[in-house]
């Protein structure tokens, strides 16, 4: 079906669209500078970039804060292609603090790996600025854009130990799956730009609305479903999840943890956008055609990443099986969609337990894969399950932070793993979608088994005569990390109502 | 103005090269032809995306097709840089072979 097209009146940009990217121009800035400044700061002080990068991040969050109190209410910018809301803006807060987290980590590193070159500070920043993109993005256009930025970052990073054939294979992997990835994602982009005659969110959910029940479109249909494929592989929600193990064993492992967290907190706040605010067709029934699908994705990724996780012996290849658990227990989120209430308004409530999942998530995982960079030895990585063998007897706090990040990623209480669970699994049945929180809740509980199992290990004593692995010192900023990322999981946990609150009120502002 | 018969046959040649592209990167080993196949991929939905934009009469298929190719062209530089390591570390080009981290 061909449905003519008026022409969007073009806008030449004026302060106030300058605004509205405040924070990625700075960001942007900030990484323009840091490839300068890699030029002619000398490899010993290399670690010199990596503070630049830091206040680069931090000027960034300053911004984005001032932003969220100037954001209300929010508003379109550049056309309609990009959203100057408080949405994005808290989705941007975690990615700043994320990215900052892992600068720190970095240097020490880097240094043991003997790869601390200056272009890695400024990936960093690239990859975090088309994360920031994506989360405003509300053009099929600048998604696509967004999404290849981050990525092209991502893949030179994962490669980034170049002499190191585990990581260049990491890379490869990551580059050719990306890449099929992004094909999907632009076919269905095509498709829908096709079927709707625009790019722009807030057209393309007019002419979604238009459609009844009867008559939706075949094609649209396909290019949702498209869509949707593309995210799965960059949010690694099984069954499009075959990359991410190798490619998180491979990669060293501080940019494992960068690109663990970041990726899936700005794919995920896409597909909040596109999904769960535009293809929601106004009433239900064009809901009514994605949803299963999201939900049979949802299932699979619970059941493949918990069981595979059970039986691995790497901490990375574990953490990895369990983000693409996470990865399902978040689609829940997406696939209850929103529900309208009886009184006749929608709620919101499954893209709250999204938000709240996503920060809980961040500062968790950063956490259990910052312990692992920490304590990574000389040269190479720490990556079997023995390594960690009796951690708890030499080095208690770091061992007590670990097995916390453990219990939240288990979803116990009181962390904050346990909240970002209850609030995804109380949406679902609020939404009358029993089904998809009684597998989240079974799936939950298989995790326990692997969780507590590294868990157990640390407090073991090494067996008689085997040799200990020779863990690193922990460093000022490694302290720090940690320290924080305790805090955060604890705080996210006990005092649930900050992150709500915040949840809540950016939701508020949300427009497509 | 184009005949608007033709449209049909423009999307189908699109999905046709689309498919094969996909089963190409499903079923072809060596790296650089997988790389070729997604780049068909990506093509394919440049047809579909300047087809859809030459009879909706707007511009912005035209544009994002463009933009695709740009992303295109700096995705075949990060890749071509990646395979051209990997046969540097010595290492016969197989996507088969590239099993160092299987369990």
């Amino acid at each position: 079906m061909l449905i003519a097209a008026s022409p969007v009146p073009l806008t030449f940009p004026g302060g106030r669209d300058l605004i509205g990217i405040l924070p990625e121009l700075v960001l942007g800035g900030a990484f323009l500078l840091l490839m300068l400044l890699d030029l002619v700061i000398p490899a010993s002080r290399r670690s010199w970039l990596a503070g630049f990068a830091l206040l680069g991040i931090a000027a960034t969050f300053g911004v984005t804060i001032w932003a969220w109190f100037d954001a209300n209410p929010g508003r379109l910018v550049y056309s309609g292609s990009f959203a100057y809301d408080r949405f994005a803006l808290f989705v941007d807060a975690i990615l700043l603090v994320s990215a900052g987290l892992v600068v720190m980590i970095s240097p020490n590193y880097l240094n043991r790996r003997g790869i601390h070159y200056g272009e890695y500070y400024a990936l960093i920043l690239a990859a975090t600025l088309g994360m920031m993109l994506l989360a405003g993005a509300t053009s099929l256009m600048v998604i696509f854009l967004a999404i290849e930025l981050l990525s092209l970052a991502l893949y030179v990073l994962s490669g980034f130990s170049r002499h190191e054939e585990r990581s260049q294979e990491a890379a490869l992997k990551y580059l050719l799956l990306g890449g099929f990835a992004s094909g999907f994602l632009l076919f269905g982009m095509a498709l829908i730009y096709g079927e709707t005659g625009h790019t722009q969110l807030a057209q393309i959910a007019a002419a979604i609305q238009g459609q009844t029940t009867l008559t939706v479109d075949p094609l649209l249909l396909a290019g949702v479903l498209l869509l949707f494929i593309g995210f799965a592989f960059k949010i690694s929600a099984a069954p499009f999840h075959s990359w991410t193990p190798d490619v998180y064993q491979g990669a060293p492992t501080s940019v494992t943890t960068f690109m663990s967290v970041t990726t899936k907190v700005a794919a995920f706040a896409a597909l909040v956008r596109v999904f769960t605010y535009t293809f929601d067709g106004g009433g239900t029934h064009f809901y009514q055609h994605w949803e299963p699908v999201v939900a049979l994705v949802a299932i699979t990724s619970m059941v493949v990443g918990n069981i595979a996780a059970l039986t691995q012996t790497s901490v990375k290849r574990m953490l990895a099986y369990s983000g693409i658990a996470q990865a399902g227990y978040i689609l829940i989120g997406v696939a209850v969609g929103p529900v309208l209430l009886p009184s006749g308004q929608t709620s919101s409530f499954g893209t709250i337990g999204v938000l709240y999942y996503l920060a809980a998530y961040a500062v968790t995982n950063i956490g259990a894969f910052a312990v692992i960079t920490i304590m990574a030895g000389r040269g190479e990585d720490l990556d079997s399950y023995d390594g960690l063998r009796g951690l708890a007897h030499r080095r208690p706090f770091v061992a007590a932070s670990m097995a916390l990040f453990l219990f939240s990623l288990g979803g116990f209480p009181p962390t904050a793993g346990f909240f970002g669970k209850f609030l995804v699994f109380t949406a679902a049945i609020n939404a009358g979608q029993v089904p998809l929180a009684l597998w989240g809740i079974a799936t939950s509980a298989v995790s326990a088994f692997y969780y507590l199992r590294v868990g157990l290990l640390m407090y073991q004593r090494p067996a008689e005569g085997a040799e200990e692995y020779r863990w690193s010192r922990t460093g000022f900023s490694g302290s720090a990390v940690l320290v924080a990322t305790t805090a955060g999981t604890l705080i996210l946990g006990v005092m649930i109502v900050l992150v709500y609150t915040a949840a809540t009120a950016s939701l508020k502002g949300l427009i497509v | 103005m184009l005949n608007p018969n033709l449209f049909p046959y423009l999307l189908g040649l699109s999905a046709f090269l689309f498919t094969v592209g996909a089963m190409g990167v499903l079923i072809r080993r060596n790296p650089i032809v997988v790389f070729m196949c997604i780049e068909l991929m990506l093509n394919a939905a440049n047809v579909a995306l300047v087809a859809y934009g030459r009879f909706l009469n707007s511009e912005e298929g035209q544009i994002f097709a463009f933009m695709v190719i740009v992303v295109a062209a700096a995705e075949v530089v990060v890749g071509l840089a990646l395979i051209t390591q990997i046969f540097r570390l010595g290492r016969e080009l197989d996507v088969d072979d590239l099993s160092e981290m299987k369990e």
